[in-house]
Formats: C-alpha cells, sequence, structure tokens
C-alpha cells in the first residue's frame, strides 16, 4: 500500500494509503461513492428511515385494532380523503388497513431488515474483517445501495395510483395481487410494488456476488476460510443464498407483473367469475410454491448475517473464544442447505397435496437442529467467560433469548397439524416479529453499537444505548408475546375489525395493551436515534480497538477512511484467541505475529523455539 | 396478576371445541407447549445463570477453550431424535384431518364456495345427489356466474331439487360432514375455529375438507386469508342440529324449493337460495 495521504472522504482525520491522487468531488465522496464503508452508511441511514416509516404503518394498524372504528388521535384530521371512512373522520378504511399492513410488512422486511442485514453489514463488515481495502467490485457495490432509495420510492408512490397502495400482503398472494380490476396496462399500486421489488432483488444480487467475490479472493495474507470471523462466513453463506434465491423471485415478479399489468393468466384459473376477460388456465397456488421458495430462504438472509454478529460480539464480551466455531460455520450452512427444501411449511392449509405436507413437516423439523446447534453454542460461549455487560452485548444477548422464543414457536408451526388451527392468525405474527424483531433488529442493533466506534471514529453513549435496549426488550415482549395468545384464540391476521366475530369478542383487553406497548416500543426506537446524533458530534472519541478485539477491523485507524488500513495485514491466527494462556493481555488480535500450540482445545502462547521444539507435544 | 398468568396458561385460550378430531390436534399443541416451556426454563434458566456467575469482576479471566465434538454431536443428535419422533408423532393426526383417502363416507356432502365477501353453500336436495355443475362436470364451469355461482346446469333433471344458502349452513350432529370448498374470484380460507378445520379454496379447484361435530350449537366461519378489503367482513354462521332437526330443516328446504321450482317453471333458473343471512353487517 502506497503512503500518499490525501483527504479521505468522510473523515479527515486520519490519512491512510490511497490510489486516488486527486480530490474527489463532493458528489463522488458522499453520494455516488465506491467506498463500501460510505455504502454502508448509505444503507444504515436509508433503512432507519424507512424503519419509521414502516412503524409509522404499523402503529396505524395497531390503533384500528385496539380502537376500531375510533378516529386517529392527533393525525386523525389531517389523514388524506382516500385513507378514512369519512372525510375528516380520522377512522381508516378496511382499504386502507390491507394497504397498510402490505407496506409495512413489504417495507420491514425489504427495505428495512435485508438491506440492513446484508446491505449494511456486508458492506461494511466483509473488507474490514478480511483485511482489504475494498470490495472487488466497488462500482457494483455503488450501484446495489442506488437501486433501493428508488425503489422504495417507487413502492411509495403507490400512493398516487387509482388504487392505492398495493393492498394484497407482503406475500401478495394471487389472484388477489393479480386482479386490479384496472384496464390492461394501467399502473396500480400492486404494479409499483412488483417493480419495485424487482429492483431490490437485483440490488440484491449485485451485492451478494461482490461479497462472494470479495470473500473468495481479497483476503489479507495468512487468512484462511476458516480463520474468518462468523459475520464474515456468516454473510458469505447469506450471499450464496441470495445468489441462488433471489433469481428464482425475480422470475416469480415478472410473471406476476405480466398477470397484473398485461393481463396474461401464470396465476389465474378458468373460472374467474367476476373477472372473466382472462384467459385463464393458471394456477394461484404455483405462485406461492415460488415466492416461498425465495422466501424461506429469505428469512435465512434477514437473520444469518445476524447470527453472525451476535457471535463476534458474545465472544468478544465474554472474552471467550466462540464455543465450536467449526460447529457454528457447519451449522450456518446446514440452515442455508435446508432452507431451500422447507418452503411447503407456509403451505400446509394451501391446497397443496397433503402427502407433500408430511414431507415438508420432516424437512423443517429438521431445520431446527442447526438452530439449536447454535444456540447452544452461544451458550457455551458464556461459560466461564468474563462477562461484560456492554450495549452490544445486551443486544446479543437479547437477540439470543428472543431467537429462542422465535424458533419455539417456529415448532409448533412446524408441525403441519398443528398448524391447521394456527394458521393464518396471530400466532404467525408472533413467530414473524419474535425472530425478525427479537432477533435479527437486535441483531443489527448489537453490529450498531459494536460498530459504531469504527464507522464514526466515535462511541455511542453506553448509559442512553442501555435506556434503549431496556425500553425496547420490554415494549417489545409486551406487544409480541401476547399475540401467541391472539392467535390461539383464533384471531385470524390481516383483519380489520376482530369485533365482527363472537369468538374474538373477549380480545379487545389484549388488543389495547398490545398497541399501548407497540406506541412505547415505537417511541423507543427514538433514544437509538438521539444517541447516534449525540453520539456523531459529542461521542468519546474512539481510538483504533475500543473493545480489545481481536478481528481485523480493529487493526485500521480510529476512522478508516479510503482503503482503509494504513499497515500491512498479515494473518497469524485465528479471530477468537482470547485469554490465551501465556499472555498478559486477555485478547490476542488476528495481526499480531506470535506463536502458539493447541492443547485439548487450548491456545497456549508460546516462544518461537518452544514451537520448533515441539516441546508441549502439540497435536 | 392472575390476568397476567392467564397469558402463559395457552391452552385456555382455545375457543370451545366440537370437533370428533379437536381434542386430539389441541393435545399435541398442548405436547409441543409443555415441551417449549421445558426448553424455555432449561436455556433461560443456563443463561441466566451464566451470566450472574461469570459476569465481570475484578481478577476474573475468560476461559480458553475452543469446545469440545462430543458436546457438539451431543446436542446435535438429541434434538434431531426429539425434533424429528415430535414431526412423526403429530404426523398421524395430520394424515387421519387431510389425506384425501382418510376422508370418511359422507353423510352429508355440502359444496361450499367463496367470494368477495361472503360464502355459498349448496346442498343435493331431495335426491341426495348433485346435478351437472362445476364440481360435478368440470366442462361446466364456463356456466359460473355472479347470479349462478356453482355453474348449475339447469337442463339437468338431477339438478334441480339442489339449492344454495347464503352467509349460512346447517349440518347435522355426529354426522361426516363433507365439504367440497372452492372460490369464485380469490383466495379464501374457509376457517372453522370451533371445529378445528382451515383450508384455503382456490378458485378452479375442489378442495375436500371434512369435520364431525359432536355437540349441537351455533357457531361462526370466517375466512383466514387475505382477499381484499371486506376480507374482515367475511362472515357467516352455522349451526350444528340434532339429527331429527337437521332432516325436519331438510324437509322444509326441500319443499321450498318445489315450490319456487313450480313458480318459476320453463324458466332456467339457476338454483335457489333459499336462505341468506348478512351476519357480517352490523
Ligand atoms: C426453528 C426455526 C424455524 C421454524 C421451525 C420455522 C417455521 C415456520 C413455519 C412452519 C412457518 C409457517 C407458518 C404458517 O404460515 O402457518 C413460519 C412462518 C414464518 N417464519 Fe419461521 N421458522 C423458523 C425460524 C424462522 C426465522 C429464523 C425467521 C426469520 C428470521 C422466520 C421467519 C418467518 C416468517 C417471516 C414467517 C411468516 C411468513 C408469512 O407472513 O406468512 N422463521 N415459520
Ligand atoms: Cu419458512
Ligand atoms: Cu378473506
Amino acid at each position: 500500500m502506497s503512503e500518499t495521504s490525501v483527504v479521505t472522504p468522510d473523515s479527515g482525520t486520519m490519512d491512510v494509503g490511497h490510489h486516488d491522487h486527486h480530490e474527489l468531488p463532493w458528489y463522488r465522496k458522499y453520494l455516488f461513492s465506491t467506498d463500501h464503508k460510505v455504502i454502508a452508511k448509505q444503507f444504515m441511514i436509508a433503512a432507519l428511515f424507512f424503519m419509521f416509516v414502516g412503524g409509522a404503518f404499523a402503529l396505524f394498524i395497531r390503533w384500528q385494532l385496539a380502537y376500531p372504528g375510533k378516529p386517529i388521535p392527533v393525525i386523525g384530521s389531517i389523514l388524506p380523503a382516500s385513507w378514512v371512512t369519512e372525510p375528516m373522520s380520522g377512522v381508516i378504511t378496511p382499504e386502507f388497513f390491507t394497504q397498510l399492513l402490505t407496506m409495512h410488512g413489504s417495507v420491514m422486511i425489504f427495505l428495512v431488515i435485508i438491506p440492513l442485514a446484508a446491505g449494511m453489514f456486508g458492506n461494511f463488515c466483509i473488507p474490514l474483517m478480511i483485511g482489504t481495502d475494498d470490495m472487488a467490485l466497488p462500482r457494483l457495490n455503488m450501484w446495489s445501495f442506488w437501486l433501493v432509495p428508488p425503489a422504495g420510492l417507487i413502492m411509495m408512490a403507490g400512493f398516487y395510483t387509482e388504487t392505492g397502495y398495493a393492498a394484497a400482503g407482503w406475500t401478495s398472494y394471487p389472484p388477489l395481487s393479480a386482479l386490479t380490476g384496472l384496464p390492461v396496462f394501467t399502473i396500480s399500486g400492486q404494479t409499483l410494488w412488483l417493480i419495485a421489488l424487482f429492483m431490490i432483488g437485483f440490488s440484491s444480487i449485485m451485492g451478494a456476488v461482490n461479497y462472494v467475490t470479495t470473500i473468495m479472493n481479497k483476503r489479507a495474507k495468512g487468512m484462511k476460510l476458516f480463520d474468518m470471523p462468523l459475520t464474515v462466513w456468516a454473510l458469505f453463506i447469506t450471499a450464496i443464498i441470495i445468489t441462488l434465491g433471489t433469481p428464482v423471485l425475480a422470475a416469480a415478479l415478472t410473471m406476476l407483473f405480466m398477470d397484473n399489468f398485461l393481463h396474461t393468466s401464470f396465476f389465474l384459473p378458468d373460472s374467474l367469475v367476476t373477472s372473466s376477460h382472462y384467459a385463464g388456465g393458471g394456477q394461484p397456488v404455483l405462485w406461492q410454491h415460488i415466492f416461498w421458495f425465495y422466501s424461506h430462504p429469505a428469512v435465512y438472509i434477514m437473520i444469518l448475517p445476524l447470527m453472525g454478529v451476535v457471535s463476534d460480539v458474545l465472544a468478544t464480551f465474554s472474552r471467550k473464544p466462540i464455543y465450536g466455531y467449526k460447529a457454528m460455520v457447519f451449522a450456518l450452512s446446514g440452515i442455508a442447505f435446508l432452507g431451500f427444501i422447507v418452503w411447503g411449511h407456509h403451505m400446509f392449509q394451501s391446497g397443496m397435496n397433503p402427502l407433500l405436507g408430511t414431507t415438508f413437516v420432516l424437512s423443517t423439523i429438521v431445520i431446527a437442529v442447526p438452530s439449536s446447534i447454535k444456540v447452544f453454542n452461544w451458550l457455551g460461549t458464556l461459560w466461564r467467560g468474563d462477562i461484560r455487560f456492554t450495549s452490544a452485548m445486551l443486544s446479543g444477548l437479547a437477540f439470543v433469548s428472543m431467537f429462542i422464543i422465535g424458533g419455539l414457536s417456529g415448532v409448533f408451526m412446524a408441525s403441519a397439524a398443528v398448524d391447521i388451527f394456527i394458521h393464518d392468525t396471530y400466532f404467525i405474527v408472533a413467530h414473524i416479529h419474535y425472530v425478525l424483531f427479537g432477533g435479527s433488529l437486535f441483531g443489527i442493533f448489537a453490529g450498531i453499537y459494536y460498530w459504531f466506534p469504527k464507522m464514526y471514529g466515535r462511541m455511542l453513549n453506553e448509559t442512553w444505548g442501555r435506556r434503549h435496549l431496556f425500553w425496547t426488550f420490554i415494549a417489545f415482549n409486551c406487544t409480541f408475546f401476547p399475540m401467541h395468545v391472539l392467535g390461539l384464540a383464533g384471531h385470524m391476521r390481516r383483519i380489520y375489525d376482530p369485533n365482527v366475530y363472537d369468538f374474538l369478542k373477549g380480545l379487545s383487553g389484549l388488543n389495547e395493551f398490545i398497541t399501548i406497548s407497540a406506541i412505547v416500543l415505537g417511541f423507543a426506537q427514538l433514544i437509538l436515534v438521539a444517541n447516534i446524533f449525540h453520539s456523531l458530534i459529542w461521542g468519546k472519541k474512539a481510538g483504533r480497538n475500543p473493545w480489545n478485539a481481536n478481528t481485523l477491523e480493529w487493526a485500521a485507524p480510529e476512522h478508516p477512511g479510503h482503503g482503509n488500513f494504513d499497515t500491512d495485514i498479515t494473518v497469524y491466527r485465528g479471530p477468537y484467541e482470547f485469554c490465551v494462556e501465556g499472555r498478559e493481555l486477555d485478547y490476542w488480535p488476528q495481526w499480531e505475529p506470535g506463536e502458539s500450540i493447541s492443547v485439548h482445545h487450548h491456545t497456549i502462547a508460546v516462544s518461537k523455539e518452544e514451537s520448533e521444539n515441539k516441546v508441549f507435544g502439540a497435536h | 396478576m392472575g390476568d397476567i398468568f392467564k397469558v402463559f396458561n395457552m391452552m385456555a385460550w382455545f375457543p370451545e371445541n366440537v370437533s370428533t378430531f379437536g381434542a386430539e390436534l389441541d393435545n399435541l399443541f398442548g405436547v409441543i407447549y409443555y415441551l417449549s416451556v421445558v426448553i424455555f426454563f432449561l436455556t433461560f434458566g443456563i443463561m441466566g445463570y451464566f451470566l450472574i456467575k461469570y459476569r465481570h469482576k475484578e481478577g476474573r479471566k475468560g476461559y480458553n477453550y475452543h469446545g469440545n465434538n462430543i458436546v457438539e454431536l451431543t446436542w446435535t443428535i438429541l434434538p434431531t431424535i426429539l425434533f424429528a419422533g415430535l414431526g412423526l408423532y403429530t404426523d398421524s393426526a395430520w394424515a387421519e384431518t387431510k389425506y384425501s383417502h382418510k376422508v370418511p363416507v359422507a353423510d352429508v356432502e355440502i359444496l361450499v364456495l367463496g367470494k368477495q365477501f361472503g360464502w355459498y353453500a349448496m346442498y343435493p336436495g331431495a335426491d341426495g345427489k348433485f346435478g351437472r355443475n362445476a364440481y360435478t362436470d368440470r366442462s361446466a364451469r364456463h356456466l359460473m356466474s355472479t347470479t349462478n355461482p356453482f355453474g348449475i346446469d339447469s337442463t339437468d333433471e338431477a339438478g334441480m331439487d339442489d339449492f344454495v344458502t347464503e352467509n349460512q349452513f346447517k349440518i347435522p350432529v355426529n354426522s361426516n360432514v363433507v365439504v367440497r370448498g372452492s372460490s369464485i374470484d380469490v383466495l379464501h380460507s374457509f376457517f372453522l375455529p370451533h371445529m378445528r378445520v382451515k383450508q384455503d379454496v382456490i378458485p378452479g379447484l375442489w378442495m375436500k375438507i371434512w369435520f364431525n361435530a359432536f355437540k349441537t350449537g351455533n357457531y361462526e366461519l370466517a375466512c383466514a386469508e387475505l382477499c381484499g378489503g371486506g376480507h374482515y367482513s367475511m362472515r357467516a354462521e352455522y349451526e350444528i342440529l340434532s339429527k331429527s332437526g337437521y332432516d325436519k330443516w331438510l324437509d322444509q328446504k326441500n319443499s321450498d324449493v318445489k315450490q319456487l321450482r313450480m313458480m318459476s317453471a320453463g324458466t332456467t333458473e339457476p338454483a335457489p337460495i333459499v336462505e341468506e343471512s348478512h351476519p357480517a353487517s352490523h
């Protein structure tokens, strides 16, 4: 690496090796940057913005369920006329309600969790943690971000169509999603949703190709695959899932787009009484097969990266090697592989041959095994540790514990017989949120608290971090745990007004409780935003390695610029050598030279001569 | 306080069960639930214990240990056996309720159609046989229309006594009811919470659904698959009658149909809707 120093894109404080000699114009530094760290921050900012949009949608939904027919407070009277039952009434219509739940799910999954899990962590962590200057294909990387904001805007533009936003749920089952009631060649909210998703899928694929290429080709000197931190492993495996799965989604979206916009009949049978001008001959269930063939792996796209992040956080703050590092890698791979053969568990009651149901029960149940292996290894990592309760650690622990609950509720639904009653009830909604909010989002918080110092050179405030996590954890459980109960009582998901049904009459108290908790949960996130802004300006300077961690990103300067490292990086050992016998410090960075031997799963530091003479009889 | 614990007593929240196979399904839920409670307390207990015992203190040092293959193998094999066993254990209930070759001989056969936003049910009438319609003959599907949702061929004698009810239906107690469900527009899901029955219905296909109620009473049918803005209002009622009550009702309907047919003799009206209600619109 050359020692030429330039003003770096976004810091100016640290000079690092750089090959470009001319200064870049501002829009190349901040907007159309090819620097993986800038792109990661762009993903973070865009996704956090969409998180508040999606959260607002959710609060509308919750208000309606707790107080059906009551006007929405404060902003009720200024809602657009097409959203409310009567002008100024402040009561949303059933049609708008279905738009809300569709947009909430779509925004949270495709514009928040996937961009954060794969986009932000993939971009930020991979080059830094494998000790290289940038992605293998920086320009592709830039485009993978720049497809996302327009996709978000296109999805939001559904508001301006005749039918409003897409309204068939985030799963968009045809015929509902195909039949718009509009003439051919007319854009509906659903059409825009399909286009937006196509773009997001494209963005994912571009990112994933880049991750795989980078990890295969650009690891620092000495870094074997099994020297990579679990975050990188998880992102690597996620990228493989994306490259295999997302093209399938693209195919499905294309067909649905044609049905929706050009009035073809891929998914439309020939006895649609109310839409008889379609040729027919298609099969609605086909969509579900193709969609879930992508979307079940997609739920792992949303959680595998965070499993990696949490593993790193847990190891660092337990001051211990991760328990069963290779088992963790095999479990990740197992989940990725099995993830492609379980999609039918979303379709037990869909009319698919029930014999297939039995097969999918078995594959699904088996996927709980690698998940439990991971949990046990996380617990093993805590065992005999020296545990520091930082905000990052607390988020990581929240991840593990909430993932246990989400995994257990998965086992109920994985049994087709038990699923008969709870399918399409609030039990499913509870499960989704335990794995995606309790799991993925807490994992994302862990990652943000952990890497913020490397992203911006300043520490986040720990006290406010703890407050944020405390309120989020309490409000999260108060919001989503009772949803299991709603589901057991038979409360269908996606219904506008439960009071229509006699058998749901007793649940209004619970619905109210959930809504109040959800409001607290929403507002608790403002603490995080305030903390981020406050720390950006007044945060404590981070230094190079504030957590005394081992992985390569901490070898980079406090606030690394374009090109990342100011020293040559060579990797001497695995990422989790904490508390090694024979060392003063309780950590041993991967980039620090030194000899060691392994005796019965313990690592012992030795001098050069000792290691050459094998005095310990190492094996 | 009691209310709080009620939230954790999951089994108490199920709606009343009136189905012969309902208790078995509920029990399977219970098995997994109690197993989950054990796993929950075990894992959370271990985690809590470690967090307290191994929290950072002056002089404490982490234990450099990379794991042990025998331990890994143990906690791979044990869950595999446990979970696979669970899957196989619950499979017979699944087969019994859903496999089409296990559907018992029908005592009562009904056709059900979902629509945006309501339900039709059709009975075979006095002769106990459906005439030519979209279910009995695929080629009659082109007859389906909003006024003739079942695609009844009004030239077929056997169908002259078939009759349709809207947003409600009646069944006899202690009888095997076999429902053929479909839809005229989008996906719906035929959900009888008290009967522990749920089956999506798909336009263009007829799903086989069966159940057997052991108790009389009035219950609700809901749609469980998002089908548009009015999805929430896709409510219908059904009544489980004693066998004699059911026969009386059938006789009543049959004579109603005859009368209606007589009045409209010569015209090609589809099966008359003899009973309807709009319980959702209150
Ligand atoms: C132990 C592991 C898991 C098992 C056995 C499991 C099982 C299931 C099953 C059977 C369903 C379908 C339920 C139904 O619709 O009736 C389901 C739904 C779902 N799962 Fe999981 N799951 C597991 C973990 C996860 C994870 C880790 C995620 C995401 C990070 C996830 C996300 C979802 C989502 C989003 C749905 C709902 C999709 C919808 O909207 O219908 N699951 N899960
Ligand atoms: Cu799935
Ligand atoms: Cu519906």
